[in-house]
């Protein structure tokens, strides 16, 4: 169990104090598919940050399976939004980056990166280097990357933001089947709303300054997607405009930003 | 709502590829980096060397000021096989070269090192960069007399010379690849377990690599324009020393086959450092 309690994070900036974190308190369980949604600057990524060990709270803590959060460890796998491949290794070694820290011999990093590459669908990609790929095909040796060194947890910043919807789709489905296969927990934000209905389990809708979580969903529509049932399927599905309509609402009637006083 | 055309399929043949294949294409890098320059250069050189035996030939020059090229040639013959100022020829290039060569492994192998560590230490950035920033910007030639009262008039000051002259360009180069290393990138190591070490060796040392390699070029032609410099004053072997002698003897001659040999060695360094870039840093400009 992922624990987070009465996280807080205030920003010092040009002389103002940003309050981007308020409060926050969320469980992530095993099996969990937890989607952070809210519009930009609500503080989804201060929450990822601080989840990852690279930015320590101001107020409240953060527990993997009762051990405090105190750096970022491999136990908690990033994808990030950003490409931060190494363009001086070739794919099947950026995918075993993390077992060459650990101290894989190179015979049994190699092995493990292709078996990796192939739940990936980069079969045949492993000598390529990150410059010779697509944006999409990048994103997926990140989240091979991530899956090797087995974390317990997964944590996705945005990382199909960058990418035109249909490759999205498809990463939506790629990503869909590694959680369905392999059981990680996995905390993913984004800011697009059907990308939220359709990927988590658990779904929780954030509002900025402070950051807030201001509604908590639970859908089924990802188990769906995992037993074989297609986007557009899911995406007609009688429940699912109601909901999208539903959050949408909530994301626009947000209070207009209010200025804090430094 | 009307549908227009549903089988946008091409339908004409595809274009056979032929015996020789399809004409491959490549994402030029910015800037003119990996285009050929070679034969925009020779030719560039044969011209200048056209015009040099153009000028010498019809007498617009004397050749007390710029020698003939046939003459230049024929004196290299001449020092190569009779050696020249005392010494033969390949003692005045060995003793450069092994001036230059052992400062330049020094300054390489403590500029990176303490580079890197200025980069991501506030203890060895505040340490270390007061006395460089204060040597730095001082031309080297200002401080070998320095240098030879300490350290005699040996090889020693001259290659402590060179070394200090050496190491500042690669030391800042390496500092200002560490700076250039995208924190998410970091992130992403750590996150993967990378130890302190791991971090260094792995992430931070190859990532700064085009820069220090910048740096190292830098730091060979500042290398060169001191040595010789430093040769024309005090040293009885050389390629500074022998040009200082044979301008005594208004030798213009071998003063021009010194100045090709130096351009020679210079190249070559160059070179090397050139090759080491294409199978260091092949993704230099792509990551
Ligand atoms: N390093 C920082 N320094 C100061 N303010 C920051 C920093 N990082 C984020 N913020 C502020 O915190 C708020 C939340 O940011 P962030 O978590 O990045 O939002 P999101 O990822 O939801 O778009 C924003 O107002 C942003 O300006
Ligand atoms: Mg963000």
């Amino acid at each position: 169990m992922l624990k987070i309690e009465n996280a807080s994070v205030f920003f010092e900036g040009r002389g103002r104090i940003v309050h981007a974190l308020d409060r926050l308190n969320l469980d992530i369980a095993d099996g969990d598919f937890v989607v952070a949604l809210g519009t930009s600057g609500c503080g989804k990524s201060t929450l990822l940050n601080a989840i990852a060990g690279f930015l320590p709270l101001s107020e409240g803590r953060i527990t993997l399976d009762g051990r405090a959060i105190a750096g970022p460890g491999a136990d908690r796998g990033v994808v990030f939004q950003k490409d931060t491949l190494m363009p001086w290794l070739d794919v099947a070694d950026n995918v075993a980056l993390g077992l060459r820290f650990a101290g894989l011999a190179r015979k049994a990093r190699r092995e493990k990166a292709e078996g990796l590459l192939d739940l990936v669908g980069l079969r045949d990609f492993g000598r390529s280097f990150p410059h010779e790929l697509s944006g999409g095909m990048r994103q997926r040796v990140g989240i091979a990357r991530a899956l090797a060194t087995d974390p317990d947890i997964l944590l996705m910043d945005e990382p199909f933001g960058a990418l035109d919807s249909m490759t999205r789709e498809q990463m939506q489905q790629l990503l869909v089947d590694v959680w369905h296969r392999t059981g990680k927990r996995i905390f993913f934000i984004t800011h697009s709303i059907e990308e939220a209905l359709v990927l988590g389990t658990h779904i929780i809708v954030m509002s900025p300054r402070p950051g807030r979580i201001v509604a908590r969903y639970r859908a089924d529509f990802v188990r769906r997607l995992a037993e074989g049932a297609s986007l557009k399927e899911i995406r007609l599905s009688d429940s699912f405009g109601p909901l999208r309509e539903e959050i949408r609402d909530i994301l626009h009637r947000d209070p207009e930003p209010k200025e804090e006083a430094a | 709502m009307t549908v227009i055309d549903k089988l946008a399929a091409f339908e004409g043949e595809v274009p056979s590829s032929g015996a020789t294949g399809p004409r491959t294409v490549r994402m030029p890098a910015f800037g003119i980096s990996g285009q050929p320059t070679t034969l925009i250069s020779l030719v560039t050189a044969s011209l200048l060397v056209g015009a040099w035996w153009f000028v010498t030939e019809y007498g617009l020059v004397s050749s007390l000021f710029l020698p003939r090229p046939a003459e230049v040639l024929h004196q290299f013959v001449v020092v190569a096989r009779d050696g020249y100022a005392g010494a033969p020829l390949i003692d005045h290039v060995g003793a450069s070269l092994f001036r230059i060569g052992l400062a330049a492994a020094l300054a390489i192998l403590a500029g990176i090192p303490l580079g890197l560590l200025m980069g991501l230490n506030r203890f060895a950035k505040g340490i270390l960069d007061t006395p460089i920033e204060f040597y730095w910007p001082l031309p080297p030639l200002s401080y070998l007399p320095l240098m030879i009262i300490w350290l005699g008039i040996g090889e020693t000051s001259k290659v402590t010379l060179l070394f200090l002259a050496m190491f500042a360009p690669i030391c800042l180069a390496a500092q200002s690849g560490v700076r250039s290393l995208p924190v998410e990138r970091a992130q992403a190591a750590r996150t993967l377990g990378a130890t302190r070490l791991q971090l260094f060796a792995h992430i931070v040392l190859p990532g700064a690599l085009p820069e220090i390699l910048t740096g190292i070029r830098i730091a060979l032609g500042v290398g060169w324009g001191t040595l010789v410099a430093a040769e024309l004053i005090a040293s009885t072997r050389g390629i500074g020393f022998l040009i200082m002698s044979a301008a005594q003897f208004l030798a213009t001659d071998v003063v021009f086959v010194g100045i090709a040999i130096i351009s020679v060695c210079a190249f070559s360094f160059a070179h090397a450092v050139r090759l080491a870039e294409r199978l260091l840093v092949p993704w230099r400009g792509r990551g």
